[in-house]
């Protein structure tokens, strides 16, 4: 009796365990929130257009470089959004950037220190060439038979990514300390999850349209609402 | 007692020679070296170590900017050089650039100037260079070349430097450094001008870790195997000679064969050319202080008829006259004084003067061949009845050229060539692409050209008799002295 007792419990607490595990939604977990922000840009989207002289079977025969890119309701793509006082893990997800059609694909990653999966899907010469500070920058040549490469970014900074071989060819990664952080989609929203619940500066970075902070108060199970409005 | 003086004294003689000689990579004084950059550095590099001196305006590449702490030239696999890789650009100087040797300087200064430059940018050198290791060497040879082209091919060097490496790639134009000032990829067939050194491990270290602040990558993770960087190295010292074995004289084969207007006919390819190097023209304005053309290869042949002139020179961007873009044609020009006469006097090597006039063999591109009278760079004027032909080829960011006229000149505006004689010549070449056209342009001062004698078949006659009569002057005096004995 007493084993089956036993059995019992054992099996009522791996389910109990399997429950909290799961979680109930993204909010409200180990007593976080969410934060909504949304970010918009009155002004007019700023494109570069210019005629490529090589590659055009992979690359097209127009580069088009979006500096701004802006969506419904004003809404301001590719910007980075985060929580930088919050405190919390690495992702564990490595992230990536593919050069693609003779472009960063995504224009703006944002991970957390380690590394970074560099692909090359165009079977053409890229060169990963990097501007920064905090990190030592890279020049390395990316062949077409070099499929990946895997480069650390162990301190946190927005890195610019270029490739020499095709000049418009211009990305984002920003390294960012902790987890909590959103890259604006194209109608200019993310969600930064489980942010534990306080009060925060969130700031907002495009990379013409500079950085602003806004401060917010996180409640647990909560969403809260921020909005960016970027001037030029 | 004696050994242990000597001893001692061999002591003493050591400590004073390690005193006097500075070890490698040993540390210099700053302090020290604040005061020979001054005098001989700041007027590039300025004061502040940030490349902007007053000179730095004028030179392309610019100056290095030490508060960056970032070195093009590097043994290192990391960011940071070594000091003895500092050493030897001070020392060496950079091939191709402004940056002159500055091996006059004693040892200790250079020691000292290395300290100095160091401390514009003190937190970059915290960091511990870390020596690159090269992959294991491999010799040059036909196979290895070939496995270099191949690599070469495969990891698109072309893009930049071009199909035959003389930097006419398609991203050329889009090339910017660090600080965002355009950077010509190098000419690979032109080593004596790789900013770095021309040497086989200076090649193969340039092509592992990259050149910092340009766009040239490291490609030591990203060649197929290890050893390809050798394979590499072996293929781009295939592309060109180690010197250009700049000409003095210019001599112009006799033939009696017709002289073919192609540029890549096989009698052409026959003959070794004469390279002459092309500085800028700094004495008119406007002036051109970075001159694009830095050397054309002369051949030339004549007949009974005529003379003609082969010219070969690297040229990245073909362009011509187009005012929408404001680009002036690629052209080359030969100048000879009207007539030649007797005595060493010449007219103005500038295209003439208002007193001596230069007689000009003008090609532009798309526009073909003049002859004109020349009174100094502005004052050029066609020669009615001009009788020179031209057919000119572009490919690969190079030019080869014919250019044709009769030997015999019918008027005092044109010289005529006379086998035996020296008969000066300069040259002026423009490179549209770059910005140049008018008194922007690259020259030599006068060269001499010479008509070989035509050969005559008196050279099959006379050797032979002069050997038979020696032959029996020999035997003579052997016949005599065994007389005698």
């Amino acid at each position: 009796m007493r084993k089956v007792i036993g059995a019992f419990l054992a099996i009522a607490l791996v389910a109990g365990v399997a429950v909290v595990a799961h979680g109930p939604g993204p909010a409200g977990a180990q007593g976080g929130g969410t934060i909504e922000a949304s970010v918009t840009y009155a002004g007019a989207p700023v494109v570069e257009k210019l005629k490529v002289n090589k590659d055009t079977e992979k690359c097209g025969t127009e580069a088009v470089i979006e500096k701004v890119v802006v969506g419904a309701n004003k809404g301001l793509a590719n910007a980075v959004v985060s929580v930088p006082g919050a405190k919390g893990a690495a992702k564990a997800v490595k992230a990536t950037v593919d050069q693609h059609g003779c472009k960063f694909v995504p224009h703006v990653t944002a991970m957390t220190p380690g590394e970074l999966d560099l692909k090359n899907s165009d079977d053409i010469l890229h060169n990963i060439h990097t501007y920064s500070t905090a990190n030592p920058s890279i020049n390395k040549a990316q062949p077409k038979f070099k499929k990946v490469m895997t480069e650390k970014f162990e301190k946190p900074e927005i890195i610019k990514l270029t490739c020499d071989v095709h000049s418009w060819m211009l990305g984002w990664v920003a390294v960012m300390p902790n987890p909590f952080f959103g890259v604006t989609d194209a109608n200019g929203v993310t969600k930064i999850d489980n942010v534990p619940a306080g009060k925060y500066t969130v700031e907002a970075w495009h990379e013409t349209l500079g950085k602003q902070t806004k401060d917010v108060e996180v409640k647990a199970g909560q969403a809260t609402k921020v909005a960016f409005e970027m001037k030029k | 007692m004696p050994t242990r003086l000597a001893g001692v004294a061999i002591l003493v003689a050591l400590w004073f020679f390690a005193g006097a000689l500075p070890a490698h990579g040993q540390a210099g004084d700053a302090t020290a070296g604040k005061a020979v950059y001054e005098r001989k550095c700041l007027e590039c590099h300025g004061e502040k170590g940030d490349g902007k001196g007053p000179a730095a305006e004028l030179l392309a590449p610019r100056p290095r900017d030490f508060t960056a702490g970032l070195y093009k030239i590097r043994t290192t696999a990391n960011k940071v050089p070594t000091d003895q890789d500092l050493f030897r650009i001070i020392t060496d100087g950079m091939p191709g650039t402004s940056m002159p040797s500055w091996a006059v300087l004693p040892e200790r200064d250079r020691w000292n100037l290395v300290a100095y430059i160091k401390s514009f940018a003190a937190d970059k050198f915290k960091e511990a260079p870390k020596q690159l290791e090269l992959p294991k060497e491999v010799a040059s040879s036909a196979e290895s070349i070939k496995r270099g082209k191949e690599m070469f091919e495969a990891i698109e060097c072309h893009k930049c430097h071009g199909t035959e490496g003389r930097a006419d790639g398609p991203s050329r134009s889009e090339l910017k450094d660090e600080w965002g000032h355009p950077i010509p990829p190098a000419n690979l067939t032109k080593r004596w001008t790789f900013r770095g050194g021309s040497s086989r491990t200076e090649i193969a270290t340039r092509l592992a870790n990259g050149v910092l602040g340009t766009p040239m990558p490291a490609f030591l993770d990203s060649v197929e195997k290890p050893e390809d960087i050798w394979h590499l190295t072996n293929f781009i010292l295939s592309l060109g000679p180690e010197s250009p074995h700049y000409a003095t004289l210019i001599s112009v084969t006799a033939t009696t064969a017709a002289i073919p207007d192609d540029p890549n006919a096989e009698l052409w390819k026959n003959l070794t050319s004469s390279n002459v190097p092309l500085m800028g023209q700094v004495i008119v304005d406007p002036r051109n202080f970075n001159p694009a053309i830095d050397l054309v290869a002369v051949r030339a042949m004549y007949n009974d008829k005529e003379i003609a002139f082969h010219l070969t020179w690297d040229d990245p961007t073909q362009s011509a006259d187009e005012a929408a873009k404001k680009l002036v044609a690629d052209g080359i020009s030969l100048q000879f004084p009207p007539q030649i006469a007797a005595g060493t006097e010449r007219p103005y090597f500038l295209m003439g003067d208002a007193s001596d006039a230069v007689y000009l063999l003008r090609w532009e591109n798309a526009k073909g061949v003049t002859e004109a009278t020349a009174n100094g760079p502005t004052k050029i004027v066609p020669i009615q009845g001009g009788e020179a032909t031209a057919k000119a080829v572009y490919a690969n960011g190079q030019y080869r050229l014919v250019i044709k006229r009769p030997l015999v000149s019918k008027d005092a505006s044109r010289p005529t060539f006379v086998p035996a004689v020296f008969m000066p010549v300069a040259f002026q070449a423009w490179d549209g692409g770059a910005g140049e056209g008018g008194t922007k342009m690259s020259l030599t001062s006068w060269y001499y050209l010479r008509l070989e004698e035509p050969q005559s078949n008196r050279r099959f006659v006379i050797p032979p008799v002069v050997a038979i009569l020696t032959l029996a002057v020999m035997l003579l005096v052997v016949r005599v002295a065994n007389r005698r004995a």
